[in-house]
């Protein structure tokens, strides 16, 4: 069985936001929802040497996840291939889960009255294809494939790179692994 | 709009205070029944505690985002939140049938070991009841003022301190209802010993209350990891601090303290109302105080940036959606 994982590289993204827009759009969102947020640190450094980092953040589709467990509706779930789902016709809003996690990926629709998340885009994964974020970054920062499988290329990266996972000391073992670097370091 | 990191609100904090209150309720008056006999409690506290259980119930159901689903939250028995649902439906039952174990016309009154079983499950049931909002916060990794096994204690804290207090008030409205007793519809509560050492009881809750609030908060201060620190900080210095210390420590722990400590009943009366007024302080200031996640990345200068909703743009933004949809 797969083990679906992103890997997202730091140095290659420079911050357009176009993986927000395009997911927004996907999964028809509402405009208080974002499951893609790219957020920037810096500048940093003095000038002339100044450095930027981008971090695209999103569901991060833990191996030990702490919103399945705090889900009392069995709305949350995870699939063998590691993809976390939310199914809505069971969710009530109760928001154990939205507490629970601790990316902050997940999100309540008010509208709906259910909470709502990035699914790597598993319509499209379950068809072959990529999820619509990895398909929109034109800087190719964003990588989906099989960990499990050694010569995809997440498995080539993470073996290549030193990667790492956010929040990794809380034990939840997320799919998401980033290859951290300053920007501009790709060129 | 709003792109504030949505999180429980204030119903939560009123479904743990009632709960909380009402699963300490029934904890005393188990306890009482199980080591002294019957008519250690007020039959109407009795009757309250599973009440107020079943008043903190609603307002979960409220706090949903599908009320009428309910019942989906009974599904996932290794969910901390289903658990407690169980908890709570099973003490409102139990409880309230144990509570009609004070009305000597029920056929069933007369039944002691029936009376027994259900006071040693009262006993059990409020004291989960009492205990699992602290439990399932404390279990909040990522939720540096919450995590860890301390909130446990400082919510059964609260609920003993407002169930006992809620019992000593039920005490003083059962006495001047004394005429039920005379007609023999309800138990005689009035030579409890429980009752009577009640106040001195909440008084010492109250103090353990207090000692273990500044030494959780100091610990979480100067304790393990700089996100800690910082969640504490809003208790000490921040937008919690006023009402913590003002609200909670002072009028809601130390004031009421010193009041059921006199033997006069007016103190008594007022110095449980305050203690209840601190428990409710406490439940919403310590569901507020997990808003704050463990933030990652650029993720706070991120969420700042966003609008709030009442921006020019944003006014016109939704006028628009609403014209184009009509």
């Amino acid at each position: 069985m797969a083990h679906y994982a992103m890997v997202i590289d730091t140095r290659r993204c420079i911050g357009c936001h176009s993986c927000t827009v395009a997911c927004k759009v996907h999964n028809e969102l509402p405009v208080d929802m974002i499951y893609n947020p790219v957020t920037t640190i810096g500048p940093i450094g003095v000038f002339p040497n100044l450095h930027m980092v981008h971090i695209p953040l999103l569901c991060m589709h833990c191996e030990n996840t702490p919103c399945v467990d705090a889900c009392p509706t069995k709305a949350s779930l995870r699939r063998e291939d590691g993809i976390v789902w939310i199914d809505e016709t069971k969710c009530v809003s109760c928001k154990a889960c939205v507490m629970a996690c601790p990316y902050g990926a997940r999100i309540p629709n008010h509208g709906k009255g259910i909470v709502q998340k990035c699914d790597f885009c598993m319509d499209r994964v379950d068809q072959g294809k990529v999820p619509r974020c990895v398909q929109s970054c034109h800087q190719k920062a964003r990588i989906f494939g099989d960990l499990d499988d050694p010569n995809s290329e997440v498995s080539i990266l993470t073996n290549k790179h030193h990667t790492v996972r956010l929040l990794d000391e809380l034990g939840t073992k997320p799919s998401v692994l980033y290859i951290y670097g300053l920007g501009g370091q790709m060129r | 709009m709003s792109h504030k990191h949505d999180s429980w609100g204030w119903m939560l904090a009123v479904d743990f205070f009632f709960a909380g209150m009402g699963g300490a309720m029934l904890f005393i008056a188990g306890i009482a029944d199980f080591i002294l006999g019957a008519g250690n409690t007020s039959v109407l506290g009795n009757f309250i505690g599973p009440v107020f259980i079943a008043i903190g119930a609603c307002f979960l159901i409220l706090e949903l985002g599908r009320p009428f689903q309910a019942f989906r939250v009974f599904m996932n028995p290794k969910a901390i939140l289903t658990f407690g649902a169980w908890n709570m439906t099973f003490a409102i039952v139990l409880g309230i049938i144990f509570a009609s174990f004070g009305i000597p016309v029920l056929p069933w009154s007369g039944l002691t070991v029936l009376r027994k079983i259900l006071a040693a499950l009262c006993i059990v049931l409020g004291f989960v009841v009492a205990t699992y909002p602290g439990v399932l916060l404390g279990r909040h990794k990522a939720r540096p003022f919450w995590n860890g096994p301390g909130i446990m204690v400082l919510f059964f804290l609260s609920s003993l301190v407002t169930g006992a207090a809620a019992h000593i008030l039920c005490g003083f409205i059962f006495g001047e209802s004394s005429w039920l007793v005379s007609q023999g519809l309800i138990l005689d509560a009035s030579g409890s010993v429980v009752l009577a050492d009640l106040p001195h009881i909440t008084a010492i809750f109250l103090l353990f209350q207090l000692i273990f609030w500044v030494g959780y908060v100091w610990i979480k201060f100067s304790g393990a990891s700089e996100r800690e620190a910082k969640a504490a900080q809003r208790w000490i210095h921040g937008d919690l601090s006023t009402s913590f210390k003002l609200g909670f420590i002072f009028w809601g722990t130390i004031v009421p303290m010193v009041l059921l400590i006199f033997t006069q009943h007016v103190l008594q009366i007022v110095g449980a109302c305050l203690a209840i007024v601190g428990g409710m302080i406490m439940r919403y200031l310590a569901v507020r105080g997990g808003e704050d996640r463990t933030w990652l990345p650029g993720e706070l200068k991120y969420r700042s940036k966003l609008p709030h909703g009442d921006e020019e743009f944003m006014k016109v933004f939704v006028t628009q959606r609403r014209t184009d949809r009509c």
